[in-house]
């Protein structure tokens, strides 16, 4: 008994010897290697960058699609034929408005006869003088610049004339941009894509950075940015509409764009109700983990409201939308656009000016609206879009469009200049830029 | 009897019990707090009759009713009696930008401000007598798409005067956007109300404009007193 109570003893006198060794000042071994630094944010040199910024800034998306039989795309009347009536001949187009066609340099004679007998020629942005004219008239209007959307599904490896076609667009874009001084940004848009599609972007983004030199200040020194980086977006995100992709793949898109490192500064968009994930918006608070994780937020208008009933659903939405983004530290763009028509694109004699433009005033009620409420800048849409009748460029007039078998063409009203929506445009632009002047009240021209 | 005295006695004894106290305690917390202009810092001006509410709900129950609070004409508000727990709680039919609902754990008296912003600021206001008439001139800041429906000066003998409350007002159609560099101006005259605002008397006189959203409320200055 005696000798197991002095082992006993024995052992705590060594354990309390071990437990005190610290105090003895002898350097304690090296402890397990600590945490590494987190990543630090990509530095961009912005030296004589034009855009450093979205704030204060008037944008327009710019489609870019179309194509003309004998242009070099080989895409033939791309975006201006419509399969679903045979093509592209009287009776038979995906577009409703038509271009005014007047200052462009190189021309296409389509199927189409003006009123006077004459041929209505198109044009084809795969021509380089084409989106020069474009980008001069941005110039000319006061429109600060544009986003080339990019159709993750027509610029996959497998439609090799489509990549062409948009990538040549894009060379065409940039080359005007810089020479216009007009602020230019890659826009994705998601629809129609898979999950594998969307996650393609990520390869599809890092190759257009490769072949254009995109970042690079001197060679591009109007691609936007924002918040220290260059900005891309992505279109399509948290729509209700049983999209083949999630939320989640767009997230985990968002990440790798981004990296460890911060690389770019992105902007989603998103559906009309994102807030409240109701109506257009999938019900899922996934949605509003995303956002988070970007920089920039631009809700999709079209079609949410016409000029009958926009105050009342845009004053219960955009005000409320601009406070939650300031709340949540994501910068916010609210969408105007002049008016909308599909007719042809639909087949559908309802749908001709289904949202009238009303000779700009509807265009004005969003801009006056969104200064209202809060917003720093706008994103139009669009720039070029006449297959849902929502361009602000050049058109013919209501008398001057093409004849169309029995059906017909939308035209910009007759007491109008064909340049209105370009003027008006660019008054929104003098507006966000801080011009005084302006209200709620249509400006005259 | 004595059947009847057993009968009797149980029922007074049930009845006690039935009377007893229950064991739980009774609302120690409350909730209370203002509505805050989140540019001017000032608190926002509301109705007493159909202005802003403040529901909260209770958590831990399903179904649950939330309890609706009525925020004063101030902009403050204030219940005294819940029982400690969290809490869901959401200004509604305000008029002010909606704010989402906030989780809060209620525990003592708890203070729970809200920074808005409101649909149309009155601004620059100068309530004035000239001559007869009672004369307002003022500002309008909006602050949300829509259109403004109307102005008004609305006037009564109590200091939570309003649109839904008043003696006395004179109001106009602007079914517009606010122009900013427009001075409004309304003109009051007494003598159309004389009847139940005798002359000679101070009263409240309050300046408000309602925007066209949904179930907006009112927009105000602060009341003002004026003999007239």
């Amino acid at each position: 008994m005696m000798k197991k109570f002095k082992i006993i003893l024995l052992a705590a006198l060594l354990g309390a010897g071990y437990s005190c060794s610290k105090s003895s000042g002898s350097t304690p071994p090296p402890g397990p290697p600590g945490p590494p630094p987190p990543p630090q944010d990509t530095v961009y040199d912005e030296t004589g960058c034009l855009f450093t910024s979205y704030n204060n800034l008037v944008m327009a998306g710019y489609q870019g699609w179309f194509a003309a039989e004998g242009d070099a795309s080989e895409r033939g009347w791309y975006h201006y034929r419509n399969g679903s009536c045979g093509g592209f001949m009287p009776g038979c187009a995906s577009v409703d408005f038509w271009p005014d066609m007047t200052e462009y340099t190189k021309k296409y004679p389509s199927p189409f006869t003006l009123p006077n007998g004459a041929n209505a020629p198109l044009y084809s942005p795969y021509d380089e003088e084409s989106v020069d004219l474009h980008f001069k008239w941005m110039k000319d209007y006061g429109i600060d610049g544009v986003f080339m959307q990019r159709f993750v599904v027509e610029v996959k490896n497998e439609n090799a004339k489509g990549k062409r076609h948009f990538n040549k667009v894009l060379e065409n874009a940039l080359k005007a941009a810089k020479k216009y001084s007009r602020a230019i940004c890659v826009m994705y848009d998601l629809s129609g894509c898979t999950s594998a599609d969307v996650a393609y972007v990520e390869k599809d983004w890092a190759e257009l950075q490769q072949l254009f030199s995109l970042f690079d200040n001197k060679t591009h020194p109007t691609y936007l940015r924002h918040k220290k980086k260059p900005l891309v977006v992505i279109w399509g995100v948290g729509f209700n509409d049983n999209r083949k992709y999630t939320i989640a793949d767009a997230d985990a898109l968002v990440g790798k764009l981004k990296g460890s490192n911060n690389r770019v500064s992105v902007m989603l968009g998103v559906p009309y109700y994102w807030r409240s994930l109701r109506n257009d918006t999938e019900n899922s608070q996934a949605l509003h983990t995303l956002i988070k994780k970007t920089d920039i937020i631009m809700p999709w208008a079209v079609g949410r409201y016409s000029s009958a009933n926009y105050n009342t659903v845009a004053g219960g939405e955009l005000a409320a939308d601009i406070q939650w983004s300031k709340t949540n530290k994501v910068d916010y763009v609210p969408l105007v656009f002049p008016g909308f028509s599909w007719g042809n694109l639909k087949n559908n004699a309802a749908d001709y000016n289904s949202i009238p433009r009303l000779k700009g005033e509807f265009l004005w009620k969003q801009v006056a609206g969104a200064k209202m409420s809060g917003a720093t800048s706008l994103y139009v849409a669009m720039f070029d879009e006449i297959d849902e009748g929502t361009s602000i460029f050049k058109c013919a007039r209501q008398s001057e469009v093409p004849l169309n078998g029995a059906k017909q063409f939308v035209g910009i009203e007759d007491d109008l200049q064909t340049d209105h929506y370009l003027w008006l445009t660019g008054q929104a632009g003098k507006w966000f830029h801080g011009e005084g002047g302006f209200s709620a009240a249509l400006p005259v021209r | 009897m004595k059947t009847l005295r057993y009968i009797l006695l149980a029922g007074v004894m049930t009845l006690a019990a039935a009377c007893e106290k229950d064991n739980f305690d009774g609302p120690t917390a409350g909730l209370s707090g203002r509505i805050i202009d989140a540019d001017t810092k000032l608190l926002v001006e509301q109705d007493i009759i159909r202005g802003t509410t403040i529901e909260i709900t209770e958590h831990g129950y399903d179904p649950v009713k939330p309890q609706v609070l009525v925020v004063k004409t101030d902009g403050t508000y204030e219940n005294s009696l819940l029982f400690e727990n969290t809490y869901s709680v959401k200004p509604m039919r305000g008029n002010f930008v909606d704010v989402p609902s906030q989780d809060i754990q209620i525990k003592g008296k708890t203070v729970l401000d809200f920074s808005v912003t409101p649909y149309l600021r009155v601004q620059d206001l100068r309530v004035e007598k000239v001559g007869n008439l009672v004369v307002a001139t003022f500002k309008l800041q909006q602050n949300v798409a829509g259109n403004v429906v109307k102005i008004g000066i609305y006037a009564d003998k109590d200091q939570r005067v309003g649109e839904p409350m008043r003696l006395g007002q004179k109001e106009q159609d602007i079914n517009a956007p606010a122009d900013p560099n427009t001075t409004y101006r309304l003109e009051y005259n007494p003598d159309e109300f004389k009847t139940q605002m005798p002359l000679g008397k101070e009263y409240w006189f309050r300046v408000g404009a309602l925007i066209s959203i949904g179930e907006a409320k009112f927009n105000y200055a602060a009341p003002i007193k004026l003999a007239i």
